[in-house]
């Protein structure tokens, strides 16, 4: 990524983070339009106000005064972006497939994202072998020492 | 009569129930998701065969340990492993990367012994006394206490005010998600029935805090934190040199530990924060909090430690537990036929003074055993493979995460607000304002919106929120946290246009 695209992503997403927060703000404020009491608007309607206020002198500032900070920097996109969807795939098959199994494809999306070392047969033997005892001592203390209804 | 209950309490199985306490509080709260009192709610029935006095000191060593055990994953992973090791995060984690966690385990093992003796000796010699500090707390004291963590958020902005105070307040709206505690209105949910519970604050802790290192983690090659070439042991000796030059920090933070584990409802992490911003007012030029310094690990884990003996104030005299650790212990007391109040002190002194000293035995205990664990901690974290370390870290979030309420959509919200604060992070929004708001919006509402039903009541707005002597101590302290670095800073480059002239 060169300098200018950097540059520009950085302004770029500084200015959509904050219109992001100005529109949290302006939804909460509709939001709290349907609360039947007052108590429990005064509270979220002040800090809207506040984050409203806020992000909008941000998104002004970073208007008028461009500068290049921020942006995604370096770093290899597959690997995270497989770390979160296999995370995120193992909490919608979970009440499925139980919660062993359902972690065994967090564990190895994760495993898979973070080798950035040559895939060799003791590797191989060592890492998922870890990963299995692992995975079995968390699921033993949290499903029949803590008793959490792990499904 | 008190040397009868020193020696009860160093009975060799009141002694080895002390040790595996801590031991296992330690292990408990070291891992992200396990609270204290998850701990604590599972051990208690395993109490109620035991003699009163060693039931309670099996659940007070628990307690004490499983508050220290959170600063591993704070400092090694970036990850509080308990609530009250937020503020443990940010010159943790900053120093493990640049190599110097094996000090970091050392120094916030060393401030949680002094923090924990500090209040288990408060609770010790001025109970009665202190407990009075529970009653004059009112709705509006809490809210200015709020707001004064929230001026943390000055500093934690990254030198941008604008984005931190948008966070904070994003944050706080977070917090408002959900039933509102106040009068039931149904708030922000949007039709969603997974809303309705609100964000917890412990999978919000795990997912804004964990989740972006591990995206961080996985897309670089490269070890996770710096190491030298060899390992060291955990370095005690720079860490008591370093924990007796801050001194009257640890001094100062044990006390507002204790005092504001005296509060019921504020808890470790306000204590932890409120120490940490007061180190940071008070801190000499050259010392950099946020960017690994010492003082910062050892204001929070003192102050976080204390709150234990604290909080066991107002429980023992009042009654009132002020956490949900000591609302069990206090359940455990009265099943264990012990009644609280202010007269426990004489009718059942054998057991509560049993107790106290089995709690400064586990305090001591827990140098030992906390330098002893967290050398293996940071030895296993520095020399375990990332290709290992991030999923397992990674199973650990969403198996902590579901724990907490047994809920699928709550690993759901985690990744989510974890991907989130990933993102925002990216453009100068940090996560530590978001989180503060989250973990202080709750306070914060409740104590406003009681001070202003209490102000319009009695036609008196500006005296209620204005006019307390305690509010405007805590709100002096606020003002001098936001404007004092803002003066120094001007004064400073005044000095240094005159000095170039």
């Amino acid at each position: 990524m060169n300098r200018s695209t950097a540059r520009s992503q950085g302004q770029l997403g500084s200015l959509i983070v904050s219109a992001m927060f100005v529109l949290a703000g302006a939804v909460t404020l509709y939001d709290t339009l349907s609360y039947t009491d007052r108590d429990s608007r005064v509270f979220p309607q002040t800090v809207a106000i506040i984050l409203i206020v806020c992000a909008s002198i941000s998104f002004i500032m970073r208007f008028i005064k461009p500068t290049g900070e921020g942006g995604f920097g370096q770093g290899i996109w597959w690997r995270r972006v497989l770390l979160i969807s296999t995370m995120v795939l193992t909490c919608l098959v979970m009440p499925i497939v139980g919660f062993l199994p359902a972690g065994i494809i967090a564990f190895a999306g994760g495993l898979i994202a973070a080798m950035h070392d040559r895939w060799t047969l003791p590797n191989i033997l060592i890492y998922w072998g870890a990963g299995g005892i692992i995975m079995l001592v968390f699921y033993t203390l949290f499903k029949f020492v803590l008793n959490v209804p792990l499904p | 009569m008190e040397l009868d209950q020193f020696l009860a309490a160093i009975t060799p199985l009141n002694f080895a129930l002390a040790l595996f306490g801590v031991l296992a509080g330690t292990i408990v709260g070291s891992i992200p998701g396990l609270t204290a009192t998850m701990a604590l709610a599972v051990l208690v029935p395993v109490t109620f065969a035991m003699e009163p006095a060693s039931a309670l000191i099996l659940l007070g060593a628990i307690y004490t340990g499983a508050i220290y055990g959170g600063a591993y994953a704070a400092i090694l992973l970036n990850t509080p492993g308990t609530p009250s090791a937020i503020a443990t995060t940010f010159d943790g984690y900053p120093m493990a990367k640049r190599g110097d966690g094996d000090l970091a385990v050392a120094l916030a093992c060393f401030a949680s012994v002094f923090g924990g003796m500090v209040g288990a000796l408060a609770l010790l010699f001025l109970a009665p006394p202190l407990s009075k500090v529970a009653l004059a707390f009112g709705p509006i004291e809490y809210f200015w206490l709020s707001v004064f963590g929230l001026s943390l958020i000055a500093s934690l902005s990254n030198g941008n005010l604008m984005k931190g105070l948008a966070g904070g307040a994003f944050g706080m709206l977070l917090s408002t998600v959900g039933v509102a505690e106040v009068s039931a209105d149904i708030r922000l949910t949007f039709g969603s029935q997974t809303l309705i519970g609100g964000f917890g604050v412990v999978g919000a802790l795990i997912g804004l805090y964990c989740i972006p290192v591990l995206i961080d983690l996985v897309a670089v090659p490269g070890r996770h934190l710096k190491v030298e070439e060899n390992v060291k042991a955990v370095r005690i000796g720079d860490a008591f040199r370093l924990a007796l030059q801050s001194k009257f920090n640890l001094v100062r933070s044990s006390v507002i530990g204790t005092l504001i584990g005296i509060l019921p409802g504020a808890g470790g992490s306000v204590a932890g924060l409120v120490a940490y911003s007061e180190a940071k007012r008070t801190a000499k030029p050259h010392q950099k909090f946020g960017e690994g310094e010492a003082g910062g690990i050892m204001a929070t884990e003192s102050a976080n430690s204390a709150t234990v003996g604290g909080g066991f104030i107002p429980t023992l005299v009042l009654g009132i537990p002020g956490t949900p650790p000591d609302a069990i212990v206090l359940g455990a007391l009265l099943v264990q036929g012990v009644r609280t109040g202010p007269a426990m002190f004489t009718q059942s002194g054998s057991i509560v003074y049993t107790f106290i000293y089995g709690l400064l035995i586990a305090t001591i205990l827990m140098l030992p055993t906390g330098l002893l664990i967290g050398r293996y901690a940071y030895k296993s974290i520095v020399t375990i493979p990332k290709a290992v370390l991030v999923p397992t870290v990674g199973f650990m979030t969403i198996i902590g995460t579901f724990s907490i309420r047994n809920s699928v959509s709550d690993v759901i919200i985690m990744l989510c607000l974890g991907v989130f604060g990933w993102v925002v992070a990216q453009f100068g929004f940090a996560a530590s304002p978001i989180v503060l708001g989250l973990i202080l919006g709750p306070i914060a509402e409740q104590g406003f919106v009681q001070g202003w039903i209490i102000g319009d009541a009695t036609n008196n707005l500006f005296g209620m929120f204005f006019g307390r002597p305690i509010s405007q101590g805590i709100l002096a302290f606020t003002l001098i946290t936001l404007i004092l670095p803002i003066f120094l800073a001007r004064k400073k480059s005044k000095l240094n246009v005159e000095l170039e002239s």
